[in-house]
């Protein structure tokens, strides 16, 4: 045994595993905790074995990123060791989700909660975009929520850093319904402005407790986009229609925030539509966000230890958690195949079913004329 | 104290009604469109609460100084004089337009716009809401103003003996007088009263305003989850044509499972709406809850992370290297529209450079952060 696997048995000592939370394609999510001192951990075993081409690209990026942000807003990566062929991760244990608390219908927000929870999510934001981090996955689901309040910005699987002009990067990032026009455009220059639109459909989820833009397929994302703020013009956002995959889908009025957010102040409002802007440069940068009148303006935000909480949770989050990294393994082309060939696979018999039925169909239009 | 608690309700203009308690049949239940034959607005008069007049109105109205009425002048309007007699508009243009003038029963002098319209068949209960009202204004002391219930008795008391004189006209002056004293006696009182009155006014406002959004709001989401409902049974029902096309299954076992899964969908959402009924609730009891961890104000940044911000300084003119030679190639703005800024890019690699510039040099013993061992696993040092 070489002085490496020594220190790596010492390391994986110090964790207990305690009880699976939960499974997806890549990973098993364990409770665990720490033997010394008995704190609550997440423990991420990641299948290495599974992936030919080595370990999967999101858990790279995950150990990558979180190795360097330590921020009271952003999840905590305690440590990585391996065992046999797994890789796993050491995380931050926290109970629950945005997504579970907007879901959770037995809780009422006030507007000062919302604004609590805007302030941490931009306050991690701001934190990984001062080092030039993206995290390209910004949804209610990836913003966990501590025992004692504190939100955390989790699943950095899709993050990368920026600001290298001579790197195209993938445009195939975010979850559908928080992701900018500029990407559904096939943008391969982009910048932070990403995440701040990610964040803004996040707020309007939290004012609506529904999601805001919930399109059906890329190209129908783009229509509810428009159709909710507007087909942006050349004034509004100049070179859009250069963009590689620009495509024109109708000509929509611009309505204004106010009709569909009737109870929110004038601030949140006016800081939704800068956090939604159609051009990226002229987007709120984080940084400008948090020095937005919103946040100085009553109601004060709320004291993360009185924001409403789930009652429910743990098991139910891991496993969105996991399942949320499954399906948005569209990292590049290769995680992309993978992901629609899995589809597939689930779907088969339903196809299978379908193909029985033409034949069916078919025979019977045959049978006819004979009969 | 009890008469007084009995005109309560004129005084806020709660009893006004439309028609007169006449016996005749001749009275209408509703008032018509009132006709005025006067180009004169004829304000004032007992207001309801929602600050309007309803005028009284009868078939058998008649003007007592003309004698002209109903049958004479279908657009007869009697009007009251600031001495409780009433006589139509007619008679008061004939008789007021050259200015004050005499009243034609008792001899006062009036003056035109002094006339008001009449709300109550009874002219004596007319001028008692008007005094009272009057009185009312100024007499506007509550009970935590003294210190005890018997000086607040005492004060009641008072009041409705000032209230009384004026309303028989006993002592006139006197009763003015004591009005008087008492308005400059109480001058500050009365307006904070008046103010705290205002107040309490708003605050009932906002109240019954802040109820009706709440409820909009909730018929709102109940017609929003109907619509849901309508659209799943919809769906369900074509699932199960859908279904009984496609599987060899017995069609009875298809649809009894279907209509099992309905059943479920439908009582996990009436188990949800129970939960939306409580929603009012559980707010107001959220805004009241504790205040021991004041919520603090807004601090927009809370960590003292140092990004050597003040060991560079961008050019303003920017640079000509290889990260802005890329944007300036791309002529059609594929970059600029996507979002990308060449600043953030100078900005990293100036920060690159001089981060770290002044730490001082590791000892030399310490084990690289990361290490990977046989079976290329990565490995990391403790931190």
């Amino acid at each position: 045994m070489d002085a490496v696997e020594k220190a790596n048995l010492e390391r994986q000592k110090r964790w207990a595993k305690d009880q699976k939370v939960g499974e997806g394609a890549y990973a098993v999510v364990y409770r665990g905790r720490e033997f010394a001192t008995g704190r609550k951990v997440a423990i991420k075993k990641i299948k290495v074995g599974q992936f030919k081409d080595g370990l999967d690209m999101s858990a790279i990026r995950e150990v990558k990123y979180l190795r360097e942000l330590r921020h009271q807003n952003v999840i905590e990566l305690l440590d990585v060791f391996s065992s046999k062929t797994n890789l796993n991760l050491v995380l931050e244990f926290l109970d629950s989700d945005l997504e579970m608390i907007i879901k959770d219908r037995s809780l009422v927000f006030l507007p000062a909660d919302i604004k609590s929870w805007m302030a941490m999510t931009f306050r991690g934001l701001e934190f990984c975009h001062r080092n030039f981090i993206l995290h390209r996955d910004l949804k209610p689901n990836n913003l966990l929520v501590a025992s004692d309040g504190h939100l955390k910005i989790a699943d950095f699987g899709l993050a990368r850093d920026f600001a290298d002009p001579g790197y195209k990067m993938t445009c195939q990032v975010i979850t559908r319904w928080y992701r900018p026009p500029e990407l559904l455009f096939g943008s391969r220059y982009y910048g932070s402005a990403v995440d701040i639109w990610s964040v803004g459909t996040i707020f309007a989820e939290l004012m609506l407790r529904i999601p805001y833009l919930p399109g059906e397929s890329d190209m129908d994302q783009l229509k509810t986009i428009f159709r909710a703020l507007g087909t942006p013009t050349e004034e509004d956002w100049p070179g859009h229609t250069k963009l590689p995959d620009y495509i024109p889908v109708g000509q929509f009025p611009k309505t204004p925030l106010r009709d569909l957010f009737t109870a929110a102040s004038a601030d949140a409002l006016n800081l939704l539509n800068k956090c939604l802007i159609y051009e990226p440069r002229k987007r709120i940068s984080a940084k400008e966000a948090l020095f937005h009148p919103y946040f100085t303006a009553l109601p004060y935000p709320t004291h993360p230890s009185k924001l409403p909480k789930c009652t429910t949770h743990l098991s139910a989050r891991a496993l969105e958690e996991v399942d949320g990294n499954v399906e948005m393994n569209s990292t590049g082309p290769g995680v992309k195949a993978n992901n629609s060939r899995l589809k597939r696979k689930l779907s088969s018999p339903d196809e299978d079913s379908k193909a029985r039925l033409i034949a069916r169909r078919l025979d019977f239009t045959k049978q006819t004329p004979h009969s | 104290m009890a008469n007084r608690a009995k005109v309560g309700g004129w005084l806020q203009g709660k009893t006004v009604r439309k028609g007169g308690v006449s016996s005749t049949n001749h009275t209408r239940p509703s008032t018509p469109q009132i006709q005025s034959t006067s180009s004169t607005v004829f304000g004032g008069g007992v207001k309801d609460a929602s600050g309007r007049t309803s005028e009284y109105f009868s078939m058998d109205d008649q003007c007592p100084v003309c004698k002209s009425d109903r049958y004479l002048n279908p657009k007869l309007r009697l009007l009251v004089s600031s001495c409780y007699h009433k006589m139509c508009e007619s008679c008061i243009d004939r008789l007021f337009t050259l200015g004050p003038a005499p009243c034609p029963i008792c001899n006062k002098v009036l003056r035109k716009l002094a006339f008001t319209p009449q709300t109550f068949e009874d002219l004596g209960v007319e001028k008692e809401v008007a005094i009272r009202r009057r009185i009312a204004k100024e007499f506007n002391k509550r009970r935590d103003d003294f210190p005890d219930l018997r000086s607040y008795n005492d004060y009641l008391e008072e009041v409705e003996d000032i209230t009384f004189n004026l309303i028989y006209e006993i002592d006139i002056a006197k009763t003015e007088a004591r009005i008087n004293a008492y308005r400059a006696e109480n001058a500050a009182l009365i307006e904070l009263n008046v103010q705290r009155e205002e107040a309490y006014a708003q605050a009932l406002k906002e109240h019954e305003e802040a109820e009706r959004r709440e409820r909009e709001m909730r018929a709102m989401e109940l017609r929003r989850e109907e619509e849901e409902e309508r659209e799943e049974r919809e769906k369900g029902r074509r699932e199960i044509i859908d279904k009984l096309e496609t599987s060899d299954k017995n069609a009875a076992k298809v649809v009894a499972k279907s209509r099992a899964n309905a059943l479920k969908r439908s009582s996990a959402r009436s188990a949800s709406t129970t939960v939306l009924q409580s929603n009012a609730k559980l707010l107001r009891s959220r805004a009241a809850q504790s205040t021991a961890i004041p919520d603090a104000p807004h601090v927009p940044l809370q960590d003292d992370w140092y990004a050597y911000e003040d060991k560079y300084d961008m050019r303003t003119g920017g640079y000509h290297d290889f990260m802005s030679e890329a944007v300036r190639k791309d002529r059609e703005g594929i970059m600029r529209g996507g979002g990308y800024r060449v600043e953030e890019a100078w900005e990293r690699a100036l920060r690159s450079a001089v981060a770290a510039l002044d730490l001082p040099p590791l000892s030399g013993l310490d084990p690289p952060a990361f290490s990977i061992d046989a079976e290329g696993d990565i490995v990391m040092a403790s931190a």
